[in-house]
């Protein structure tokens, strides 16, 4: 059987805890550096590594995927499908070029695979949303983010 | 047998060989361009340099032939540097456009750059570019990825029978061209395809259709015609994309023609009937294959019956038919049709010394082993069935009520009160049998379309419905 130790009385009664507890609380509260920020109001800086929504580059209205299908070919979670097409101003252009966020893993190897400086993850991490999980390519071709 | 060393490994030879060849077997790999070892060599690319010793300078491989105790280097400094200074030259003028280039991923030039070439380069010039012509409607030109390993102008002299390639200009300004400027004529163009180490010559059949490494590949045979050609289907998610020769240095060596090549096209056209069909007072209508096979049952049960059986079926396909036929019913009447005028393999033959036969089913061969008579004449009975892969020409059907099993498009569907949609040659497996008696195994590449069902087993829900209908 445990022995079994009765408190005493100034255990019992908590009051020197509550006061350090406080102490605790109190310093926190007015001296530290504050963690968390008012979104949406106050927003967050990430570094230029950081690997959020995707978006494709383009050149004065040309983009610049030649549809190699490097990216498709590296891609680990296989979300990115590409139809590949000839028009006249460019050899070979892709007629669709669509990214399944839902699938996506941002692990960034489509953009280290592309040869063309096309495919780019920006800073952009608000993706929420109500129904699209495809993204199509003239969505992509919109320039964001802080690349 | 004479010996020699290549690369301290002891390798027989007879003679003759070059030392590509010799060297191939001892397991050692030597790069080369121009060399091909279904054409003559020329030795101008200069990319097979190897040492061989008591010889002052670097040898090509190709056009050195094997001899009595000769040493032959094949990673020795001086090949090493020789190979590199060659690739530098025929990358110089080199477009590095390989994201664009359907070549890419099985460019022998991209893989030569890679395991003998230097990642530098030295030249800073602007590099050489051409005007295309038009080539015909089979291969895409772009002159300014071309080595000038003249592989194609040989190939159409030695193998196609046709001189339509030339190189014309010297030295720079080398141009390989058509005689000028005209498109293809040759009937095996695709070839060209093949045979180009860069994307010079590419197909257009196939232009940005696909990355080469993304297709998965099945070795089959080409139901073309009755010379069995080896031959790859190549395919992603259930599409065919292209058909490449296979190397049978028995049959068809290297090579194969276009409309081998492109007879793939047929099985995923639109107007293919994937789904069952039995005609209504207003034409096809869609039906279920319960009561297409009951239908089919029932009218084999009374009057003449002829089952016509195409000659691009399989053996399997074949010998199966002709099992359950005597199993539904005595008395039902089995001929064979193929192409009209070609109907026993005494009659069949080369139709212009190359590769096409006259026959255009593959397995017409099989079908007299086995012991099937041609149909002689128009095909008249009361009720007529035609078995077919979908190549044999349908022949002249006059009947009460007819019945198609196999592949057909709309139009042929027309001619038939019903049609039982079944495998294509990419869909199916068996074996067939060539014009010299060679048997060959098709395999599997894709799922079948829609509803179509095999031939073995449209025959046992036949056999099921006739003896279910029986008990009753």
């Amino acid at each position: 059987m445990l022995a079994q130790r009765k408190p005493g009385f100034l255990n019992r009664v908590y009051l020197i805890e509550v006061v350090r507890g406080l102490a605790i609380t109190m310093k926190n509260f007015l001296f530290h550096k504050k963690v968390t920020l008012q979104f949406p109001e106050q927003r967050r800086d990430y570094s230029g590594r950081y690997r959020g929504q995707h978006y494709i580059k383009s050149v004065n209205g040309v983009e610049n995927c030649t549809a190699c299908m490097l990216c498709p070919t590296v891609c680990p979670a296989e979300c990115i499908h590409i139809v590949a097409g000839e028009r006249e101003d460019k050899e070979k252009y892709p007629v669709k070029f669509e990214i399944d966020s839902l699938r996506c893993c941002f692990c960034g190897m489509c953009e280290e695979a592309c040869p063309k400086d096309a495919i780019k993850l920006s800073n952009i991490y608000e993706m929420s949303q109500k129904n699209r999980t495809v993204y199509e390519k003239d969505f992509l071709l919109e320039q964001r983010g802080n690349k | 047998m004479p010996k020699c060393l290549i690369d301290g490994k002891e390798v027989e030879f007879s003679p003759g060989e070059n030392l590509v060849k010799v060297a191939k077997r001892a397991g050692v790999e030597i790069p080369v361009f121009c060399y091909h070892p279904g054409l003559s060599v020329v030795a101008q690319c200069r990319m097979c340099y190897v040492e061989v010793e008591k010889m002052p300078k670097l040898q090509t491989a190709c056009s050195t032939m094997a001899a009595e105790g000769m040493v032959v280097k094949t990673q020795s400094e001086a090949v090493k540097k020789g190979r590199q200074g060659t690739m530098e030259f025929l990358l110089l003028n080199h477009p590095l456009d390989c994201p664009i280039c359907d070549k890419a991923g099985e460019c022998d030039l991209q893989d030569n750059s890679f395991g003998h070439g230097s990642a530098n380069m030295r030249h800073s010039e602007e590099r050489r570019t051409y005007v295309d012509v038009d080539m015909g409607p089979v291969i895409q030109k772009n002159m300014n990825r071309c080595i000038h390993c003249t592989r194609c102008i040989r190939f159409g002299d030695e193998v196609a029978g046709i001189h339509e390639m030339v190189a014309i200009k010297r030295g720079n300004n080398i141009d390989i061209t058509t005689i000028d400027g005209k498109q293809l004529k040759t009937e095996y163009a695709g070839n060209y395809s093949d045979i180009c180490p860069t994307g010079s010559l590419t197909l257009k059949d196939f232009r940005f259709k696909k990355r080469a490494w993304m297709l998965k590949k099945t070795e089959t045979v080409c139901e073309g015609c009755s010379k069995g050609c080896n031959m790859e289907i190549q395919h992603e998610g259930n599409v065919v994309y292209r058909c490449v020769p296979r190397e049978n240095l028995e049959i068809n060596k290297h090579w194969m023609c276009d409309e081998g090549r492109f007879n793939y096209r047929y099985t995923q056209d639109e107007s293919r009937i994937v789904d069952p069909t039995l005609r209504a007072p207003d034409g096809h209508k869609g039906a279920a294959w319960q009561d297409v096979i009951a239908t089919v049952e029932s009218r084999i049960r009374g009057g003449e019956v002829l089952f016509l059986l195409g000659t691009d079926l399989t053996n399997e396909e074949l010998s199966a038919i002709r099992e359950a036929a005597s199993a539904l019913r005595t008395g039902i009447k089995i001929r064979t049709f193929g192409t009209p005028g070609v109907t026993k393999t005494s009659e069949d033959g080369s139709a212009d010394n190359i590769l096409k036969m006259k026959s255009k089913t593959s397995n017409l061969n099989g079908a007299e082993k086995l012991g099937l008579e041609p149909l002689a004449g128009d095909a008249k009975a009361d009720t007529v069935i035609v078995f077919r892969g979908g190549r044999a020409a349908l022949p002249k059907v006059e009947a009460k009520w007819s019945a198609g099993i196999g592949v057909f498009n709309r139009e042929e569907a027309s001619g038939f009160d019903s049609v039982l949609p079944g495998l294509a040659f990419t869909e199916k497996e068996g074996t067939v049998v060539n014009h010299a008696g060679i048997e060959q195994r098709i395999s599997r590449a894709v799922r079948p379309k829609g509803t179509c069902k095999s031939v073995p087993e449209v025959l046992m829900s036949l056999l099921n419905t006739k003896s279910k209908a029986g008990q009753a």
